[in-house]
């Protein structure tokens, strides 16, 4: 009757496909180099890397034996190996051959143990930019959103308002900062005022173009079964305009976290940008290439969550 | 006092310099439990004067009363099925026609809801498919939700503007038969009163007691036919019997003579 999903059939992988991958050579690739001798003047504490590569391949194994899907499992492996490749490559360029500057390049097996020994830092730091992007984002996007619909729907409001908002989210929020600190008493409030700009323009701007564009036979549809005011905002124009809205959310998080970490560099007390700034002054590369490490892996973690939150509320198209 | 009367109903649109009568002086009238067909070429206006009843658009002059009351908007008293995009595609179809209950029986129980909706959807021979999105559903078996969630509404009133207008052949003939033999019923409760725009001729005949021709430009009411074949009908015994194709080949010499007296007669080749 029609196209089944592929997560519907039963798919057999071969053994070989399972466990004789690329991947699983790289594994072995990078486990051997670290037995070369070190050539840095610092001892290069390669056991962390073993230690790190040799959970990452449980890990592998591990998916590799239970998952059904094959296109799935090619994706798994092919970012692992990309992992173990960008491991190989430091390795040889700092401990080994020393091709890199050693106070500015440290091996794998240092950046490893800062992460151990920093570790609560690390957390702290952590919360403490998440929770800032987290009350800003959600704020912009609470208000943003049903002000959007209510702006869009509103067509004759809503066209000039499409121009505005198209300008004001057109200028960089960073230049909002100077009157952040004019006017509130704290570098988090800054912050959070900074992004809540950052996310409201683009967001406010999407649900307007959203629900300026719906379908009019879909808004026939829902006046034909005598919707209040109410339900067809909520239950009609927000779902129909969603796709639309989900791109400028998109659009205010990525800024959020380029801004968020700047911000810090420049003036915060704590946070992932303080960490990465603080100690890169005092010369010390190890944490802050740590710190580099830790926000691309919040950030990717952030987007893996909104990109499965997005495919979850868009489930119903096609 | 008729279900539905249309009178000297006129809808213009009047864009920036141009000015187009969609519909001049349509007069005619609707019984209750009535099936109406109101056919025509496209351009006769008649899925604008099916917008005026739903109460999506206006009348520019002339009223049209239902019960007897001027239509002034939308109202859960009637019941209506589009061409495409009756559905709406962030809802599965079960909550498709439930949420067309909700808004026709406003305090019924959201148990009670679903309770019709899986019925009605039964009834259309969507059991199986209920948790499905319209996208993952074919044009017909879409159009099938829209009449389950048009019929659960249990309005007075079905308004059908080419509901199989865009169905292959093959199911919009089996489209027309369960709605056929829903709307006929088994006569243990009274008929829905229905407005059923198309331009098929054979569905017409099929599907109503009268038939409204339309002619274009202006787009006006050319007669009214009543359909003169007993009920419950079935397609397969009428369309063999003589009196059938004499109807139809009527109504056909109606409907073209229509169109060739506006391009010039004798040069049309039908």
């Amino acid at each position: 009757m029609m196209a089944g999903k592929s997560t519907d059939r039963r798919e057999t992988i071969s053994l070989r496909k399972r466990f004789f991958r690329i991947t699983n050579l790289l594994f072995l690739v990078l486990i051997g180099i670290q037995f070369l001798p070190d050539q840095s003047a610092n001892p290069a504490l390669s056991m962390n890397v073993i230690w790190f590569a040799a959970g990452l391949e449980v890990l592998v194994l591990l998916v590799s034996a239970v998952i059904k899907r094959q296109a799935g499992l090619t994706l798994f492996l092919d970012i692992v190996g990309f992992i173990y490749v960008f491991l190989i490559l430091w390795t040889l360029a700092s401990a080994k051959f020393m091709w890199l500057k050693e106070s500015l390049f440290p091996p794998p097996g240092r950046v490893f143990a800062q992460f151990i020994e920093d570790i609560d830092k690390v957390w702290v730091n952590v919360l403490s930019s998440l929770g800032i992007i987290v009350q800003g984002y959600l704020l912009a996007v609470v208000i943003a959103i049903p002000l959007g619909l209510f702006l869009g729907w509103k067509s004759r409001v809503g066209n000039a308002a499409t121009y505005i908002s198209k300008f004001l989210s057109a200028i960089p929020p960073i230049v909002y900062i100077p009157y952040g600190i004019a006017l509130l008493p704290t570098f988090r409030s800054v912050s959070v005022m900074v992004i809540f700009l950052a996310t409201f323009w683009p967001v406010l701007a999407s649900t307007m173009s959203g629900v300026m564009n719906i379908e009019q036979k879909i808004v026939d549809s829902a006046r034909v079964l005598n919707v209040n005011a109410f339900t067809m905002l909520f239950s009609v124009i927000l779902p129909a305009s969603l796709s639309q809205i989900f791109i400028g959310c998109n659009q205010g998080l990525t800024v959020s976290f380029i801004l968020l970490t700047s911000a810090e560099m420049i003036g915060a007390r704590n946070g992932l940008g303080y960490y990465v700034k603080n100690y890169s002054d005092f010369g010390d590369y190890t944490r802050t290439i740590l710190g580099i490490i830790i926000i691309g892996i919040v950030v990717v973690f952030i987007s893996f969550l909104f990109n499965r939150l997005q495919r979850y509320l868009l489930r119903w198209r096609r | 006092m008729s279900k539905i009367e249309i009178q000297h109903l006129s809808v213009d649109y009047k864009e920036k310099n141009s000015h187009f009568t969609a519909l001049k002086d349509v007069t005619f009238s609707v019984e209750a439990g009535e099936f109406v067909s109101v056919i025509g070429s496209s351009g006769c206006g008649k899925s604008t004067l099916l917008s005026v009843l739903e109460g999506i658009h206006f009348p520019s002059e002339g009223d049209v009363l239902i019960d007897g009351t001027p239509v002034r908007g939308t109202g859960n008293d009637r019941g209506v099925v589009f061409q495409q995009y009756s559905l709406f595609p962030w809802m599965t179809a079960r909550k498709n026609v439930e949420f067309g209950v909700k808004q026709a029986r406003t305090n019924m129980e959201k148990k009670e809801r679903y309770k019709i909706a899986d019925e009605f959807l039964a009834k259309v021979g969507l059991e199986a498919f209920k948790n499905k999105y319209p996208s993952q559903l074919s044009g017909g078996m879409q159009q099938r939700v829209a009449i389950a969630r048009a019929l659960a509404m249990d309005t007075d009133i079905l308004l059908m503007d080419e509901p199989f207008g865009a169905i292959d052949a093959k199911n919009r003939t089996i489209l027309q038969e369960l709605l056929l033999k829903l709307w006929e019923g088994d006569g243990t409760k009274s008929r829905k009163t229905v407005v059923f725009v198309t331009h098929d001729i054979d569905e017409a005949i099929l599907l109503a007691d009268r038939i409204i021709l339309m002619s274009t430009n202006p787009g006006r009411v050319n007669c009214e036919i009543p359909v003169p074949f007993e009920r419950p009908r079935n397609r397969a015994a009428l369309v063999q019997t003589v009196e059938y194709s004499a109807f139809r080949n009527k109504l056909l010499a109606l409907f073209y003579g229509d169109i060739a007296s506006k391009i010039g007669g004798d040069e049309v080749v039908l």
